[in-house]
């Protein structure tokens, strides 16, 4: 039996499709620590006293969705990894505002290498503000390597 | 030197090459405020226990390292994006440094483009990625 994954079925069945929403409040001095363990030093990133402290610009691709594949998505046969990430930031994003953080698998995609096949999953969340204002989104990349057919 | 505005920037200046933190002490410090604690980026005995070559610095933590270099070649800079590829691991307590090379940039807009790469003392690239971020005109 082929265990190829059938790209084109998931993409019609699962893309765009909101699967997951959470709700975050960012901590100010966790929030700088972020900032400073990273090597920022303009205080608008590292002194929550700064009246434009904000989060810096990659913290919304630390945040953890509640799942990371859509109910009944399958099960995906093959070597996974993480393949990267990617933020847009539209907004700065304070601490001690209520977020919320809504996942959607962005794209799915193949690239086919000397090794075989692989199958690259792209999950985007996106992170609003109270008011319904978009932010930032931050893009998760896996790819899974398809084993040789047997 | 750091950079004020737009027309400061040259196609094809490199960026002043960062050397950021990445000792244990620092690593921890990171993956609690981002709520990402584990054994494998805290501990270099546990993470080889898990096949790995020591103790990583967590992918996201390199992606902020790139954004740390942006700000401080152009502390004026508003990072709009940036998109980040794992190639390799990045091991704590192993020196690693940020390099920047300006790809593109349009005065009209204020947007540079900055190609990026982590590499560490043999010159290995670790992580690569691109930026673009707005300057003041």
């Amino acid at each position: 039996m082929s265990n190829a994954i059938d790209v084109e079925a998931l993409r019609t069945a699962y893309l765009n499709q909101v699967f997951d929403e959470v709700e975050v409040t960012l901590d100010a001095e966790e929030t700088a620590a972020y900032a400073v363990s990273c090597g920022e030093v303009s205080p608008c990133f590292t002194d929550p006293s700064d009246p434009d402290f904000q989060a810096p610009p990659t913290l919304p691709a630390s945040l953890h969705p509640g799942r990371r594949r859509p109910k009944g998505f399958p099960k995906v046969v093959g070597l996974g990894m993480d393949a990267g990430k990617a933020v847009h930031c539209h907004l700065p994003i304070r601490a001690g505002v209520k977020l919320t953080a809504k996942t959607h698998m962005h794209d799915i995609y193949t690239k086919t290498g000397r090794s075989g096949r692989m199958v690259f999953f792209v999950n985007r969340m996106e992170i609003f503000d109270p008011e319904g204002q978009l932010l930032a989104s931050a893009d998760t990349s896996s790819v899974v390597r398809e084993r040789p057919e047997q | 030197m750091t950079v004020t505005r737009i027309t400061d920037v040259e196609f094809g200046d490199t960026l002043p090459v960062f050397d950021p933190d990445t000792r244990l002490a620092n690593v921890a410090r990171f993956v609690e405020a981002a709520h990402w604690n584990g054994p494998r980026f805290t501990d270099h005995e546990a993470a080889r226990a898990e096949g790995l070559p020591g103790a990583l610095v967590p992918g996201i933590m390199s992606q902020g390292f790139l954004a740390a270099m942006i700000h401080r070649w152009a502390p004026k800079a508003e990072i709009l994006y940036v998109d980040t590829v794992f190639r390799a691991p990045v091991i704590v307590d192993q020196p690693c440094h940020i390099n920047g090379v300006v790809t593109d940039l349009d005065e009209a807009t204020g947007e540079v483009e900055i190609d990026l790469t982590v590499t560490n003392d043999a010159g290995e690239t670790r992580v690569f990625g691109t930026a673009r971020a707005r300057l003041p005109n």
